[in-house]
């Protein structure tokens, strides 16, 4: 078609042309016709060796810049109006197809002025092509140099027109042609200009098929001819090459550098088990990569193979190439990349924080080849962590050789604060690291695991019930996995319920765990009366005499026939064994009554629940009421006495003592009163209250042996605190000594009231009996009046003295007791105020709250 | 009058009013007081739209007309703007 084209065209430029090239009357046709026709040819010239447009074919732009020119020239805007009415216009019509370069042509034919503007396009032109080969533009241009990309970036005179093929437009579907032979000839034209700036293969030193060839050395981290490991983090590539070349070759040297710092890592053997079996998981890792890079090396030997002379060894043909070297290794990068981030995280840690570590990517990350990577890493490092859990779970055996369970065994106390014996086995041999729980595993479940591994221990060995241990393991032990949870949480589940429960029932029925405390509770907390109450008679005499005095047989003799006795007899020989009793340490001037105290001897495993400091406790509180029933039983016998003497001795002295004899037995029944009620409150307030508690806890179906621990140290402190003895804030334990040691000097101060008058009495009845050495032996140091030798004085002012004494005594009681109420009162507890009220039942005291830092005051 | 390049009447009829619109745009970008007028005429017009739609340069078709009035200039100014409507 191009043909009638041509003919098309030469027919309308000459119609054009004789319209356009005016006919000047004075020449003759000659000259008119030869200026046609120079006219003509020129045309034609010009039209056949125009090249493009430099500037693209857009419509909008074009209309764009006549409407510019057009409120540029002109004043209004009405021509540029009209103008957008015309260009809508123009779009719509369907007839035009070039409806560009219409505008275009008539946007230059009124452009005349702006040669310059011309000129500049044509430098951009030329700035815009590279420099690839040689152009024909190039001659008979001049070169301007302008910003080229300044220009190109504002480009107010259309958007430039790649430049792809230079030649001029009619022949286009013979340029692409040329085109793509331009671009394969142009390695041959390179010698000519060359340009440093384009990547040109063949000049490359060393060449690429020697690269290539060393390529798969260099992933495997290993050195070679071209490619040098300076040193074991860097490596040396050549420095004569291009920079795109180099560019290629950074981005393959990561995975070597990674791969060799890798390899170094899995070489390298510290931390325990878990950090080996990391390495080996890494280095499975590091295998399927080499397999990579096998494949490539394959690749590559049969590419070089097949190189010819052609440009670039024509390389390009034989499919392997650096570039595609760089796509195929791209995931293996990422693979090695995490791998030695992960290397890095994990430097300093070993066991669970370990598995933490790698856990963490598994979770965590959004990236899915993360997290299958970190999971596959983690089934395999995780191993040797379930195999440490599981012997610990079955067997209650910790073997942990490099300290990477969560589990450690502590070292023995070597000083003697340490509690010792089975208490210390169940408490302080295991500790539980929270730092090594890996997150895998969470608290709760750690903390049952624990306890777990802890009770198998210490059935083994503080029950020495190993037969059993043996025969579970072998039952129940199963294999354990990563990625399992749900097994692995309901055999944890079974685990646990079986191994408290065995050791519940070892606690109850080998070892009489209840009966044990049953039996604290019978003896050192006085709650078999009438053992106490023969124990305490048969005692009395021998106490009174002073500590040194006291032999440990006559003691143990009291204390069998005081079992004879009483109920004690049909306890269990077990129980009897341990009851036994002692004495404390003495020091000077002490009686009996002070260094006496009954023992029970508890031995392992039940040390665990009642442990020496809690033994020390039931000490403490025995001591307490053992003075109590002390006290109750002086004045029950003064009492006793006073009753029996007023039908007797004391009636015949009724009118001299008698006032002084009701009185004396009003304090004395005050006294009474007031030990009635704290013994009862305690004993039964208290004790047994607490008792009731301390039984709900050890009943309760899934208790551990934690929990019996923590319910016997809270019964144990409860009866300490309600019982008066806790060290509070309020000096009870203080106060009722003052107040007991009152009461006996009262007592004493009474007895001996009595005896007086008992001795006037019979010296005025059988004028024979004198007073005896024997009462002037009794060293009471409280009764150790200065002025009251017996010998010297005369009766009446023994009598007045000891009215004096008597009266001073009750006052003193009445105000301790005062005191006392009003702390009582103000205490929190319900049931330390229930003793207060009751004491003061008919409100015959009135308690007083004392003041801190403020001497006393009482209201008597 | 003006060379038609479609065939049909439609198409002629359609062609005519391009004809007239890129002649007014043309009249709308002549207000230059240019030495030579660069007015052109609806005939010379049509023959350079004949022309761009078979492909020729727009620029170097103007080129050429640009060198051409250079060249020969008219004898008049008034004579110019024959219109042969």
């Amino acid at each position: 078609m191009s043909k009638s084209t041509e003919e098309r065209i030469d027919n309308a430029l000459w119609q054009l042309l004789e319209r356009t090239v005016p006919i000047y009357p004075e020449d003759d046709d000659e000259t008119a016709d030869q200026r046609l026709d120079d006219a003509f040819a020129f045309a034609r010239n010009a039209i056949a060796s125009a090249a493009d447009t430099a500037v693209g074919p857009d419509v909008h732009h074009a209309a764009d810049l006549i409407k510019r020119r057009l409120i540029r020239d002109n004043l209004s805007p009405e021509k540029a109006l009209k103008f957008s009415n015309l260009y809508s216009r123009l779009l719509s019509q369907p007839v035009l197809s070039q409806k560009w370069a219409m505008l275009y042509f008539l946007h230059s034919l009124t452009d005349a002025p702006t040669a310059e503007n011309r000129q500049s396009m044509a430098n951009h032109r030329r700035s815009h092509s590279p420099t690839v080969g040689a152009s024909e533009e190039r001659k008979g241009r001049q070169y301007v140099v302008d910003s080229s990309a300044f220009n190109e970036a504002f480009s107010n005179a259309g958007l430039l027109r790649l430049p792809a093929t230079e030649e001029p437009r009619q022949e286009r579907p013979a340029s692409r042609q040329r085109r793509e032979r331009t671009r394969d000839a142009e390695p041959e034209a390179e010698p000519p200009p060359p340009s440093p700036s384009y990547p040109n293969y063949d000049a490359l030193t060393p060449p690429e098929p020697a690269l290539l060839r060393d390529l798969p050395f260099t992933l495997q981290g290993l050195s070679s001819t071209n490619l040098v490991f300076s040193s074991s983090k860097i490596l040396k590539l050549p420095p004569t090459l291009p920079v795109p070349v180099i560019g290629l070759l950074h981005t393959l040297a990561e995975p070597c550098l990674l791969y060799r710092g890798l390899s170094e890592f899995v070489e390298s053997s510290s931390g325990g088990l878990v950090g080996q079996s990391f390495r080996s998981a890494l280095s499975i890792e590091l295998r399927a990569y080499l397999g990579l890079v096998a494949t490539l090396e394959g690749q590559i030997r049969r590419a070089l193979a097949q190189l010819d002379d052609g440009p670039r060894q024509g390389i390009g043909k034989a499919g392997v190439t650096l570039k595609r070297c760089v796509v195929w290794t791209r995931e293996a990068t990422m693979g090695l990349r995490l791998m030695s981030l992960m290397v890095e995280q994990s430097k300093d840690k070993k066991g669970g924080q370990l598995i933490s570590v790698i856990h963490s990517f598994a979770l965590t990350h959004g990236d899915p080849f993360v997290v299958n990577f970190a999971e596959r890493l983690l089934s395999h490092v995780t191993r040797p962590f379930y195999d440490m859990l599981r012997q610990w779970i079955y067997d209650g055996e910790l073997s942990d050789p490099h300290l990477e369970f969560f589990v450690s065994e502590q070292q023995e106390k070597l000083d003697d604060t340490g509690k010792g014996g089975a208490t210390s086995v169940w408490e302080d041999k295991y500790k539980l690291n929270a730092a090594m729980v890996p997150s895998i595993i969470t608290d709760s479940f750690a903390n049952k695991v624990f306890l777990i591994g802890k009770s198998l221990n210490f059935i083994r060995h503080g029950c020495n019930d190993a037969s059993w241990v043996e025969s579970y393991s072998k039952s129940a032990s199963r294999e354990l996995h990563y990625g399992d949870t749900a097994t692995l949480e309901t055999s944890i589940d079974e685990a646990y319920k079986t191994t408290m429960a065995r050791l519940i029932t070892l606690m109850e029925n080998k070892f009489h765990l209840f009966e044990h405390l049953s039996a604290l509770k019978k003896y050192l907390l006085l709650g078999a009366g009438d053992f106490i109450a023969v124990l305490m008679e048969s005692l009395s005499a021998n106490l009174d005499r002073p500590a040194n005095t006291q032999y440990r047989h006559t003691l143990t003799a009291q204390l069998e026939h005081a079992v004879r006795n009483s109920n004690a007899q049909h306890d269990s020989p077990d129980v009897l064994r341990r009851l036994d009793s002692r004495m404390l340490e003495l020091s000077h001037g002490e009686i009996g009554w002070d260094v006496f105290t009954l023992e029970y001897k508890i031995s392992p495993p039940v040390d665990v629940i009642v442990t020496p400091f809690g033994s020390k406790q039931y000490l403490k509180v025995f001591n307490f009421l053992w003075r109590v029933k002390r006290v109750e039983f002086a004045l029950g016998t003064t009492w006793r006495r006073c009753m029996t003497g007023a039908r007797g001795v004391l009636g015949a002295v009724t009118d001299r003592v008698g006032g002084d004899w009701k009185s004396a037995r009003c304090v004395v029944a005050e006294m009474v009163h007031f030990v009635n009620q704290l013994q009862y409150y305690i004993l039964f307030e208290v004790i047994e209250s607490s008792w009731g508690e301390l039984q709900e806890a050890m009943r309760r179906p899934d208790s551990t042996l934690d929990d019996l621990i923590a319910a016997h140290a809270a019964y144990l402190t409860a009866i300490t605190r309600k019982g008066l003895l806790g060290a509070s804030a309020v000096d009870f334990p203080g106060q009722l000594h003052e107040l007991l040691k009152t009461m006996l000097a009262y007592k004493d101060a009474f007895t001996r009231r009595q005896e007086r008058s008992a001795k006037i009495e019979n010296r005025t009845a059988a004028g024979k009996w004198g007073l005896s050495e024997r009462d002037d032996d009794i060293p009471t140091p409280i009764a150790a009046p200065h002025g009251l030798g017996l010998a010297s004085v005369s009766e009446d002012d023994i009598l007045g003295g000891l009215r004096g004494r008597l009266a001073h005594l009750a006052a003193d009681f009445k105000a301790r007791v005062n005191v006392l109420l009003g702390d009582l009162y103000a205490q929190p507890d319900t049931d330390m105020r229930w003793l207060a009220m009751v004491m003061n039942f008919n409100d015959v005291y009135s308690p007083v709250r004392r003041k801190r830092h403020k001497p006393l005051m009482s209201n008597g | 009058m003006a060379p038609s390049q479609p065939q049909d009447a439609d198409k002629r009829q359609a062609a005519r009013e391009v004809i007239d619109i890129l002649h007014e745009i043309a009249t709308l970008l002549v207000a230059l007081p240019l030495p030579h007028n660069t007015q052109l005429n609806r005939q010379q017009l049509s023959y350079c739209v004949s022309l761009i739609e078979n492909g020729v340069n727009p620029e170097a078709l103007a080129n050429v007309i640009k060198e051409l009035r250079a060249q020969y200039p008219e004898p008049d100014a008034e004579e110019e703007g024959e219109e042969e409507t």
